[in-house]
C-alpha cells in the first residue's frame, strides 16, 4: 500500500513523441526535448525540478554507463534525486516509483520520469561479423535453457502463450484478430501512432505467419519513441496549467521466473492478477470503477489475457466483450485509447510512460496538439496503466484518477 | 570466415560459459555425456527445473542430481519463421514431464502434425561434440 487512495501525487503535464521507426534525432536530444515539452505542457520552469528519473535507452543496443547523469547534465539540472533502472518493458514505471517515494517522502517536490527506446536494429553485415556475440548475448537475455534453443525473441514464446490460451478457453483465431483490428480503430484517429490505417479481421488472418498462431498484424511492431511526464506533491499541484491527475493506487508483483516457469501458468499471468489486485486494493477501487485503461499487450492473444487478468473479465470472456464493443470508447471500459502496442507502436522502454501520458491526457481533458484532440472537459474519472516485463513474469499497475 | 554454422555454435558455448551459472554448466555437461537431469531437494524432495545448487522450496543446500523423465506430453507448440539460430523449420515447443515440470525444447516433427497433449520423447541433439542439447520427438 502505497498511495492509499490518497490525492498526494500529481501528475501535472505528459508529453511523448510520435511513435515511429527510429529517433528524429539522438538519444540525448530527444529526452531533452521531450522532459522540456512535459515541463512546458505542466506550465513548470525546468529550474523546479528536483529529481530525474529515467530508463536507460533502450534495449535494442549497448548503452553508455552513466547515462543518467550524462543526460541531466545535458538538461542542465541539478536534482536531489536521480535515478535510471532497468527491469526490462517495466523499466519506466519501476523508474516513475523512485519519484513516486520520494515525493511521498517530500525530499523531492516536483519530479520529472522519463524513458525511451530507440529500435534500429543492426546492420546486416554488422550482425553476421558478431554473430557469436549476438548469439550469445541472447543466451544472458533469454537465459541458458530457452537461448540454445533458438529463442531469439519474445515472439515464439508468446505464441506459445496464445495457443495454449486460445485451446484452453476455445477462442477462435478470429476472435483473438478482432482484438487487433479494435486497436488499430483506437489508433485510426491518432497521429502519434505508427499504424492508423484501418483494417479487418479477413486482413489480419491473411498477414504473414511470424510464429502460429500469431500473424504479422497481431504482434507489437519494433518501434522507437520517447515520453515523459511530469510529477509533483498535492502541495505543489494547485494553480498550474492544466488540471492534475493523481496517482491514487500502486501496485507491483514479480514472479520468480524469467519469461518461462517450469510450473506457473502461460495463460493467467500471476504478476498481472498480483499487481492489479494490489493497485485496485491501495486505490479502494474495482475494475468496473475504471472508465479508460491503457495495457501492456504485446500481442492480440495477450491483450484478452491481461483484459482478464486486470480483473475487468472472467477468465476466457475478453474476447466477446471485445466482440460486443464493450472494450470500445462508449463501452464498458475504454481499453488502449492510443491504439495500444499493436497500433501506437511499442518501443518498450517508452511504452508504460506512453500508457501513462494517454491516461493523464484521458482523464485530465488536456490533449497536446499532437495528440490530435481538442481539449474539453473529461467524462472519465478513473483510469489505469499495466506494465510487464519477461513474459508477463512481472508487472506494475497503477490507478489514477483527477 | 568461419562458417554460419560454427559461428552459432560458438555464441551458443560462449554464451553459456559467459551468462550461465554452476548448475546451467553442469546441465549441459550433462547432456554430452547423454545424461538429461536436473536436481531434487534431499530435504523436501521438491525436484526442481531448471537445477539450483540449493533448493528453491526451502532454501536449503542439499541437492542431488537426478534422470529426468524421457517422456512426456506436448503442451503447446509452435514454429519460427524466422530464426537466427536454427533454419527452417524450426519448430519448438513446451514439454510436460511426469511430475508436473515443463520444460522449452526442440520439437523433432513437422509442425502441421503436432497436436496438444500428444506424447513425446526426449532425444539428445548433438550440435557438436562440445554442444548437445535435449529434443523431443512424437511417439
Amino acid at each position: 500500500m502505497m498511495m492509499r487512495g490518497q490525492r498526494e501525487v500529481a501528475i501535472l503535464g505528459a508529453a511523448m513523441t510520435p511513435v515511429r521507426k527510429d529517433l528524429e534525432r539522438p538519444i540525448t536530444d530527444t529526452f531533452t526535448r521531450v522532459i522540456l515539452q512535459a515541463l512546458s505542457e505542466a506550465g513548470i520552469g525546468p529550474t523546479e525540478v528536483e529529481g530525474l528519473y529515467v530508463t536507460p535507452p533502450g534495449f535494442a543496443r549497448p548503452w553508455n554507463f552513466m547515462f543518467a547523469c550524462d543526460l541531466a547534465a545535458h538538461l542542465g539540472v541539478p536534482t536531489r534525486g536521480l535515478v535510471m533502472v532497468e527491469c526490462g518493458g517495466s523499466s519506466s514505471l519501476a523508474a516513475l516509483k523512485a519519484a513516486i517515494q520520494d515525493l511521498l517522502t517530500g525530499r523531492v517536490r516536483v519530479a520529472v520520469a522519463a524513458a525511451l527506446d530507440q529500435r534500429a536494429m543492426p546492420a546486416g553485415d554488422d550482425l553476421f561479423k558478431n554473430l557469436p556475440t549476438y548469439v550469445a548475448r541472447q543466451i544472458g537475455l533469454y537465459g541458458p535453457y530457452l537461448g540454445p534453443y533458438g529463442i531469439g525473441a519474445p515472439i515464439p514464446l508468446y505464441a506459445l502463450s496464445s495457443q495454449r490460451y486460445m485451446h484452453e478457453y476455445q477462442v477462435s483465431a478470429e476472435a483473438v484478430a478482432e482484438a487487433a483490428v479494435r486497436l488499430r480503430r483506437n489508433a485510426e484517429p491518432n497521429p502519434l501512432a505508427e499504424y492508423r490505417d484501418p483494417i479487418t479481421v479477413e486482413q489480419v488472418l491473411a498477414s504473414p505467419i511470424l510464429s502460429p498462431p500469431i500473424h504479422l498484424l497481431e504482434c507489437s511492431p519494433f518501434a522507437s519513441g520517447a515520453a515523459a511526464v511530469v510529477l509533483c506533491r498535492k502541495d505543489a499541484a494547485q494553480g498550474r496549467a492544466q488540471p492534475p491527475v493523481f496517482i491514487t493506487g500502486f501496485g507491483e508483483y514479480h514472479h520468480p521466473s524469467h519469461f518461462l516457469d517450469d510450473r506457473a501458468s502461460i495463460t493467467t499471468f500471476e504478476a498481472t492478477v498480483k499487481a492489479g489486485a494490489e493497485a485496485f486494493a491501495d486505490a479502494g477501487r474495482k475494475p468496473s470503477e475504471v472508465d479508460v485503461a491503457e495495457v501492456y499487450g504485446v500481442f492480440a492473444a495477450t491483450e484478452l489475457m491481461l483484459y482478464e487478468d486486470l480483473g475487468f473479465f472472467s477468465k476466457g470472456q475478453a474476447a466477446r466483450a471485445v466482440a460486443e464493443g464493450r472494450t470500445a470508447k462508449e463501452g464498458q471500459v475504454w481499453m488502449n485509447p492510443s491504439g495500444g502496442r499493436l497500433s501506437l507502436g511499442h518501443p518498450a522502454a517508452a511504452t508504460p510512460m506512453m500508457e501513462l501520458c494517454e491516461i493523464v491526457w484521458q482523464l485530465s481533458g488536456h490533449f497536446p496538439k499532437e495528440r490530435g484532440i481538442e481539449s474539453r472537459a473529461t467524462p472519465y474519472e478513473v483510469g489505469l496503466v499495466h506494465s510487464e516485463h519477461g513474459m508477463v513474469n512481472g508487472g506494475f499497475v497503477l490507478i489514477l484518477e483527477q | 570466415m568461419a562458417d554460419l554454422k560454427s559461428m552459432l555454435d560458438q555464441g551458443t558455448q560462449d554464451g553459456l560459459q559467459i551468462y550461465g551459472h554452476q548448475c546451467s554448466r553442469k546441465f549441459y555437461e550433462l547432456l554430452k555425456e547423454r545424461r538429461f537431469a536436473s536436481t531434487r531437494c534431499r530435504g523436501c524432495g521438491h525436484l526442481t527445473f531448471p537445477p539450483r545448487d540449493f533448493c528453491p522450496a526451502c532454501f536449503q543446500p542439499d541437492v542431488e542430481w537426478v534422470d529426468l523423465p524421457r517422456q512426456g506430453r506436448l503442451y503447446a507448440f509452435t514454429q519460427q519463421e524466422r530464426s537466427v539460430r536454427f533454419g527452417k523449420p524450426d519448430v519448438i515447443g513446451i514439454v510436460e514431464l511426469p511430475g508436473g515440470i515443463r520444460l522449452l525444447t526442440r520439437i523433432d516433427g513437422k509442425f502441421e502434425t503436432l497436436r496438444i497433449g500428444q506424447s513425446v520423447q526426449m532425444e539428445f541433439l548433438e550440435l557438436t561434440p562440445g554442444l548437445v542439447l535435449h529434443q523431443f520427438r512424437p511417439v
